[in-house]
């Protein structure tokens, strides 16, 4: 199934999910006028959400990660709000 | 340490954001913190690095207006870019001559405008992430990457507003407009115009003074090597439908 969802960062900006899943996510892109440093690092974060269960604390967790990781830092956008759209777009 | 300063110059939108970048790399190469300031002929629309192309931008509207339509290399969002209606700046230097902060380094660099509006009698502030605002309408939209040390921060001062045009080009959010409230983007943009009658040369000289002041600088210009470079990097770059149409 596909699913598409957009929202407001709380004191941020505009995050836009387009998602393909069946239980987990197949495939990701995450869209929006926020900031990411290095800019290559929003491609990770897309890699690694490929897999992870539909759950939003498993999904926030997982980008949260990958930006430590890799010191990746985000403005603008947060791990729990790409978690919630994820969801957003799931359920609609 | 001395700042190369580019007078205002024209041109078209793949040259500008490649000048930006072929400037990035002669700095990472030893060469003076530059600050330039542009427009954009054709006039044009960017994109921050993050949207989708189709999703923001009327495609077929900017192809039937002659309108350039562009990727920045830059998160952030779309912005029309009208030739007569902004002047662009691009601030290009070592990471190390700025806040390492991002959003500190935002707001130091957003002072330079603050301060060149100011000259020109127009009060201003910052309203972090990256916007400047009057009155609390936002007058200028900045945007700031970097890369293998050198920082690139380019943002626009809108000087006039064609709102019939920025219309037809952007799709515009209803989300953005409703969670600030506010029912149309007249309400929440402003230009220069709406606050001083003078030509876009004295924003310029204006903005000029807010970016050089306290700074040792020199008027320079831009060199041949970095001309070819952002020629190559236009071509293989910014007008590439691989780029354009990433997301």
């Amino acid at each position: 199934m596909d699913g598409i969802a957009k929202q407001k960062v709380a004191g941020g900006k505009l995050v836009t999910v387009k998602l393909q899943y069946s239980g987990r996510v197949d495939s990701i892109r995450i869209l929006g006028d926020f900031f990411i440093h290095p800019e290559s690092g929003l491609e990770q974060i897309e890699r690694a959400l490929v897999g992870e269960n539909l759950d939003e604390t498993a999904l926030s967790s997982n980008v949260a990660r990958t930006a430590r990781e890799n010191g990746i830092e985000m403005i603008g956008v947060t791990p729990e709000a790409i978690a919630s759209t994820i969801m957003m777009a799931v359920k609609r | 340490m001395r700042w190369r300063v580019i007078g205002l110059e024209t041109h078209d939108a793949f040259l500008n954001m490649a000048l930006d970048d072929s400037i990035s790399e002669s700095v990472r190469n030893g060469a003076d913190p530059t600050i330039r300031f542009y427009r954009w002929r054709p006039s044009a629309v960017s994109i921050g690095q993050f949207q989708s192309m189709r999703d923001e931008i009327n495609i077929p509207m900017c192809m039937e207006l002659g309108i350039d339509y562009i990727r920045r290399k830059t998160g952030g969002g779309a912005v029309y870019h009208d030739e007569k209606g902004e002047i662009t700046y691009s601030v290009i230097a070592p990471e190390g001559l700025l806040p390492k902060g991002i959003l500190e380094s935002y707001r130091v660099i957003c002072g330079w405008v603050i301060k060149g509006l100011e000259a020109i009698g127009i009060a201003a502030e910052f309203a972090p992430i990256n916007d400047i605002l009057v009155n609390g309408r936002k007058i200028s939209g900045n945007a700031q990457t970097r890369r293998y040390g050198v920082l690139l921060q380019h943002g626009t001062i809108l000087y006039d507003l064609d709102i019939k045009t920025m219309f037809a080009v952007l799709n515009v959010s209803k989300e953005k407009i409703s969670d600030k409230m506010i029912k149309s983007v007249e309400e929440r943009v402003t230009r220069v115009l709406d606050y001083k009658d003078i030509a876009q040369q004295g924003l310029y000289e204006g903005l000029l003074k807010g970016f050089t002041e306290g700074k040792e600088y020199y008027m320079g210009e831009l060199g041949r090597g970095e001309m070819e470079r952002a020629s190559e990097l236009a071509e293989a770059v910014f007008k590439a439908e691989s780029w354009s149409f990433m997301r």
